[in-house]
Order: structure tokens, then sequence, then C-alpha cells
């Protein structure tokens, strides 16, 4: 029995199943970005035909990476990493972490990556105290310890940089399970806001239904700027928070600059003009002379009076190209490809301005932007960060700290004594080396 | 004077470090390999002084920002850090063969951007989610990691075809050059990785969200931790190597060209 569960544990700690998994998450995925994610079921069953469609559909490929079978894979990555984690540090601290381990083993003096032994005429107590100061200075401070004839000595420094390669893999391990507390306990939503208005309700993405915070949060003021070529630059919503209906913060939210709350957290996203928005447009028929006031909202398509022909309005800025408020104006007529321009109160843009059979002005407008706000809430965060951290630590002891290691054996002779020395280092030997010849110069052994 | 003509002069340097390179390597010139380094060393200063000028560029433009932030910044900026990254091994190795490889793709790469018609580079403003540090230690770390598996790329194929070409016969040595840049790359490719998740949760609000461009920074992040494992632990050795660090790099030039191309995405604007 034990035995089995041995070898199951040695199964899930294998080195094979860690590069079985590398290729299998990385295979997956990419089938991932070829077929397009979280898509609704329609529009997937518009893409492929019913065979490939149900076939798909019954290993989810649709929302693969939030399926039952790749939630099995990254779970065998975390047991694989477990295993192997503890594996990893028992043999770590075992031999390398132990206080006072290994000091008087004469294996070392056989087995190392450096070895020498030397002979000098200087007494054991002589060649020890210089050792000593040696060591001290060239490594670390000594212990040491007498057994038999001989005096051993041992200097180390840097040893908790073989942690290094545990904490990449804990890391790893703190980065999944912030993602599965995120995925149990936290939310991702959005809401939008008229200017002005106070709104509760967060829609969450992809399961259509809506959660009530209780809490309020009021949209104040909206506000875009744009570059010249009407890209926009930056937008920004100043919001207030109401509890109870009262006031208890107010703060701008930008993109890049989100707003956070009792664990939520509130990012600027999206923005349009409001539906209860209107725009007074003064129509003018060319032929007949006849004009006409509408009053029209955003996107809707509103007859035009004596013709087969509608306009609506498509866009709104605030300052087009530095001549003042201007909408989008779509134009369809019977029998022709519709047609876009520019209003302002002015009249339409010159170039516009001659073709067609009307003239259009915007006489007034009341216009509300509505902000877009996206609402998430992850208890999981912390340890992401953390695993963020963690393997950055980890790679910094890997990359830039050596452990290095030097035993040093003084056995007593009739005449003087033979030193014995061993050096080991987890990287660059070149360093610890040159540390060596300095040892043994100093000494007067070479 | 306009970065876009510095850089094309840059080009022009970067080909003949190529070219002397292939001198020191076909007539065994020494002084052939010294003068590629000379000019690769002059070629990066200019170079350098290039991105500085689009930057004080930008500023003056009103719109400044650091000339990371589309195609063309980006190009400029991976070709710089080939030669870099080269520049920083090159005193270790002492393989002129390398620097054929590096100093050809520095040349290939900023060829493209500034003679291909696709490649718009201008200036131009940023959209609000790029108005943060965060992307420009997530663009730099990301690229100096490609720049790392570039290499290390260059150094399999020389390990595959080594028995057959024989000035490429030290097999020992594309072996440790393509090890030692895929675990710099790796590192820096994970730094990449976070720094990106890190904007990414300040801009779009989520730190991961499966993204086609996210998922193919995983899927090379797979590819060169399965090569790193079979190496250190499972023991792996050799040919098998070398394919591994091929298809990674493949998955580093998809992640990179392939996702802007053919997938889309968020990530549109590099
Ligand atoms: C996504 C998960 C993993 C990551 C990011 C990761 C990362 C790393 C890194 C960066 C190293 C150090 C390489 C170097 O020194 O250059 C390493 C070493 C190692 N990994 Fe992993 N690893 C992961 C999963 C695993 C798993 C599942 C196992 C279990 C078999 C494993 C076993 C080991 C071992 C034994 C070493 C030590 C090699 C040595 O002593 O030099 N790793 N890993």
């Amino acid at each position: 029995m034990i035995n089995k569960l041995g070898i199951i544990y040695r199964a899930f700690g294998s080195a094979k199943l860690a590069i079985f998994l590398f290729f299998a998450l990385a295979l997956t995925s990419i089938m991932g970005t070829v077929v397009p994610q979280g898509l609704s079921p329609e529009k997937c069953r518009s893409l492929y035909s019913s065979g490939l469609y149900s076939f798909l559909d019954f290993f989810d490929i649709f929302d693969m990476f939030h399926s039952w079978w790749f939630t099995v894979l990254l779970g065998l990555l975390a047991v694989n990493l477990i295993v192997c984690t503890v594996t990893q540090f028992r043999r770590i601290y075992s031999v390398y972490l132990v206080p006072g381990r290994g000091i008087d083993d004469d294996t070392v003096f056989q087995s190392s990556q450096f070895k020498k032994s030397y002979r000098s005429d200087k007494g054991l107590s002589e060649i020890e105290g210089q050792s000593k100061r040696l060591l001290k200075s060239l490594i670390g401070r000594p212990v040491s310890v007498r057994r038999g004839g001989s005096s051993y000595l041992f200097a180390e420094k840097g040893k908790y940089s073989r942690l290094g390669v545990v904490f990449v893999h804990l890391s790893v391990l703190f980065i999944l399970a912030g993602s599965l507390i995120a995925a149990i306990w936290g939310f991702d939503g959005r809401m939008t806001i008229v200017e002005g208005e106070t709104s509760n309700r967060v829609f969450l993405s992809g399961e259509g239904h809506a959660v009530m915070l209780d809490f309020d949060i009021r949209c104040n003021d909206f506000t875009v700027d744009f570059y010249e070529k009407g890209v926009p630059k930056e937008y920004l919503s100043d919001l207030s928070i109401l509890e109870k209906g009262k006031e208890v913060l107010s703060a701008p939210v930008r993109v890049n600059h989100p707003l956070r709350y009792r664990g939520l957290k509130f990012y600027q996203t999206t923005y349009g003009v409001a539906q209860k928005s209107y725009f007074l447009v003064k129509v003018r028929n060319k032929r007949t002379g006849e004009e006409t006031l509408m009053k029209m909202g955003m996107m809707e398509k509103v007859p035009l009076p004596g013709a087969e022909a509608q306009l609506a309005i498509g866009e709104f800025r605030p300052d087009y190209q530095g001549r003042g408020p201007a909408v989008l104006g779509v134009l369809f007529e019977e029998g022709k490809p519709h047609r876009m321009f520019w209003i302002r109160k002015e009249g339409m843009f010159e170039k516009s301005k001659e073709d067609g059979n009307f003239t259009f002005n915007l006489e007034d407008f009341k216009r509300y932007y509505y902000t877009g706000l996206r609402v998430t809430k992850n208890p999981g965060m912390p340890l992401v960060w953390d695993g963020f951290l963690l393997v950055l630590i980890g790679f910094i002891l890997n990359l830039f700290f050596a452990h290095e290691r030097i035993w040093v054996r003084i056995s007593d002779l009739k005449e003087g004594c033979e030193i014995s020395v061993a050096a080991g280092s987890s990287k660059r030997r070149e360093v610890l080396e040159k540390k060596l010849h300095k040892f043994s110069r100093k000494l007067g052994l070479e | 004077m306009n970065d876009t003509y510095i850089v094309s002069i840059v080009t022009f340097i970067y080909f003949f470090a190529a070219f002397f390179y292939l001198i020191s390597l076909v007539f065994r010139k020494r002084f052939a390999d010294g003068a590629a380094s000379a000019l690769l060393f002059s070629g990066i200063s200019v170079h350098t002084i290039a991105i500085i000028v689009r930057w004080v560029r930008s500023y003056q433009l009103g719109i400044g920002h650091a000339p990371l932030s589309n195609f063309y910044e980006s190009l400029v900026f991976f070709s710089w850090a080939i030669i870099f990254v080269y520049l920083i091994i090159m005193r270790r190795y002492k393989s002129g063969l390398i620097g054929i490889v590096a100093s050809f793709f520095a040349f290939i790469i900023l060829a493209y951007a500034s003679l291909s018609g696709q490649v718009a580079d201008h200036i131009q403003p940023l959209v609000p989610a790029l108005q943060s540090n965060w992307l420009i230690s997530h663009v730099v770390s990301s690229f100096l990691a490609y720049a790392c598996f570039a290499i290390s790329f260059g150094a399999s194929i020389f390990y595959l075809i080594s028995p057959r070409v024989s000035v490429l016969a030290d097999r020992k040595l594309w072996d440790e050059i393509t090890y030692k840049m895929v675990s710099m790359g790796f590192v820096l490719l994970t730094l990449g990785i976070i720094t990106g998740a890190a904007w990414a949760d300040r801009a779009w609000g989520r730190y991961w969200g499966w993204d086609p461009k996210e998922t193919w920074s995983l899927i090379t992040w797979l590819i060169y931790g399965a090569f790193l494992h079979a190496r250190l632990v499972a023991g792996w050795k050799g040919v098998k190597m070398s394919i591994i660090s091929i298809l990674g790099f493949l998955a580093v030039i998809f992640t990179y060209l392939g996702v802007n191309y053919i997938l889309s995405g968020l990530h549109s604007y590099l």
C-alpha cells in the first residue's frame, strides 16, 4: 500500500508529467486562439457547419479556458508543482540548510568540484588561525570543529540562494490559487450611468444577469478630450459614491486610473451619448425651399418631410476640428447609397453642402453622455501580486547570488601539517576558483 | 535630423557588420571580425540616438511618449535589443558566428521597418489605454526577451546544421548559447508577462483575459518552460533541445506578428 502511494507520489512529482503538461497546455491554448472565445451560441453556430459546431461545443471549445478539462490540466499542474516543490524543498533543506551539517565530513575532500591538498611545515594552530581569518575575509565567518588529530573549518555564503527555484515554483501556485479564488468569489461586470443620474446595477459579463450593489454611484459629470485628428485623448468621469443616499466619496475616474471602494474597483472603459439626449436639426428641402425643425435622438432614423428619405445621427463631437459642436448625420435616400456628413450650427461642411437635395443645420441640442464602467471584485488579487513578487525574488536569487562553500581540513603531521581544501559553488565557478587561489597563496602553499 | 532617416543609416551599418562577419568566417581574417564589432558598437550608438531623437520629437509635437507604442517603433526597438544582447554576450562566447545572426536579424527587421510600405513610421498620439508607465517596462522586457530568443534560435539552427558545415563544428558552444539565452529570455519574458498583466489590470480591469496575444505569450512561455525542465530535470540533450528552442522562437514570431495579422484582439496597436 505504502509502496503504491509512493509510486503515485513520484508520478505526480515527475518532470515528465511537467513537460507533458507544458506541451498539453500550449497545444490546447493554440486552439483557444484559433476558435474565437466567449461568443454567443448563435454567433458560434453561424461560424461553423453544424457537425463541427456540435463537436466543438461538446468539448466546450467556445469557452475552453473555463472548461472542465482545461481546469483539470491546470489542476494537474498545481498538484505536480506541489509535489515537486515539497520534494525539492526537503532536499535543499537537508543538503544545504541544516545548520552545522557536514563540517567534519571527510568525503567532500574526494567528491567536490574543487579539491586540493598541500603540506606545510608550519604548525596546525598557526595554519588554523590564518585560515580562519582568510576564510572570513573571502567568504564568511567559518565554523570549526576538532576531531582526532584534525581541525575542520567550513565557511559558506549565499546558501539561501538555493531557495530561488522553490520561490519560482511557489509563485506559480500562488497565481493559480489567486485565480481559483477569483473564479469562485469574484465577479466582473459592467455598468453604465448617464450624466447626472445614479445607479447601483452591475451587469455580469457573460451570464447576462445583474447584481445590485448595496451603495449607489452617481455620475456627476463626464468629459472627453480629443486629439486634433478626432482620436480620444482622455476621458474622465466624475463619480460620487452614495451610502444610503449620502455622498461619502467623490473622485475622478480615468482610463488607467481606477477607483477602489469597498473591495470593488471601478474602471473607465467606454462612453457614449445617452438616449435621452436630443438634437434640433433644421432641414431645408432645396427644391421646394421648405424648412422643418426636427427633434432627433441618437441613432434613430427620422423620415424627412416631403421625400423618400431618412436622417439619423450617428455621433456627436463637442468641438469638431476646432469649429464648435457638430453631429454626424447619416442620410438614407431611396435608391441611393447612404451619405455621411458633419452638421454644425452654421450648416454642413463646405464640400457636402452642394450635393444632395437637403441642407441641415444644428439649431440646438441638449447632450448627455453616459459613462461605461467595468466593475470588478477580485479577492484573489493579493495572492496573484504576491506570486508575481515571489517569482521576481526567485529569479533574483537564482541569477545574482551563488552558494559558495569551502571546507578546510588541517591534519597534524609529525613535522608541520597537511591541509586539504574542498570547495563548491552553485554557479560562476571562476569566481570561487579565484578565491581558492588567493587562499592558498596567502597561506604560502602555492 | 529626422529619426527615420537616422534609422535607415543604421540599417546599412548592420548590413555591413553582417557582411564583415561573413568575410571573417569565410576568409578567417581577424581584422574583419574586429571591424564588424566596431560597426556594431557605432551602429547601436547611432541607433540609440535615433530613439532619443524620436522621443524628443514626440514631445515637440505635443503628444510626448516613449517611442515604444506602435509597430514601427517596436521594430526599431526589437533590432536595438538584439544588438544590445549580442554585445553583452559577445565577449563571453567570442564567436563572430552569433554576430552574423544578430546583425542579420537586426538588419532585416530595420529594413522591413523602413522600406515596407505597410509600416507607418509617423509618430502617433496615444489612446488613453496606452498612457501608462507599465507599458514601457512591459515593452522593454518583452523585446529584450525576444532578442535573447532570436539569438538562441540562431544558435539552435547552427547546432542542427553543424555536422554538415565545418566552420560550425563546435556543437557544445551552440548548445551552451542556446541554453543561456533561453534561460535569460525566460526570465525577461516572465517579467514582460507580469508587467503586461499589471498594465492590463489598470487599463482594462483584468490582469489576464485569454486575449489571443496574451494566450500566445503564455504558449511561448510554456514552450520555453518545457525547454528548461527538459534540460535541467529530465536530462534531454542535443537535437531535441534545438527543436524545442526553434518551436519557441516560432511562437515568439507568432505572438509578435501572427496574432496581429491573422488573429484579432485588444492588442491590435502593436
Ligand atoms: C509553470 C510551472 C513552472 C515554472 C514556471 C517553473 C520554472 C522553473 C525555473 C525558472 C527553474 C530554474 C531553471 C534554471 O535554473 O535556469 C525551474 C527548475 C526546476 N523545476 Fe520548474 N517550473 C515549473 C513547474 C515545474 C514542475 C511541475 C516541476 C515538477 C517536476 C518542476 C521541477 C523543477 C525542478 C526539479 C527544477 C530544478 C532544476 C535544477 O535543479 O537546476 N518545475 N523551474
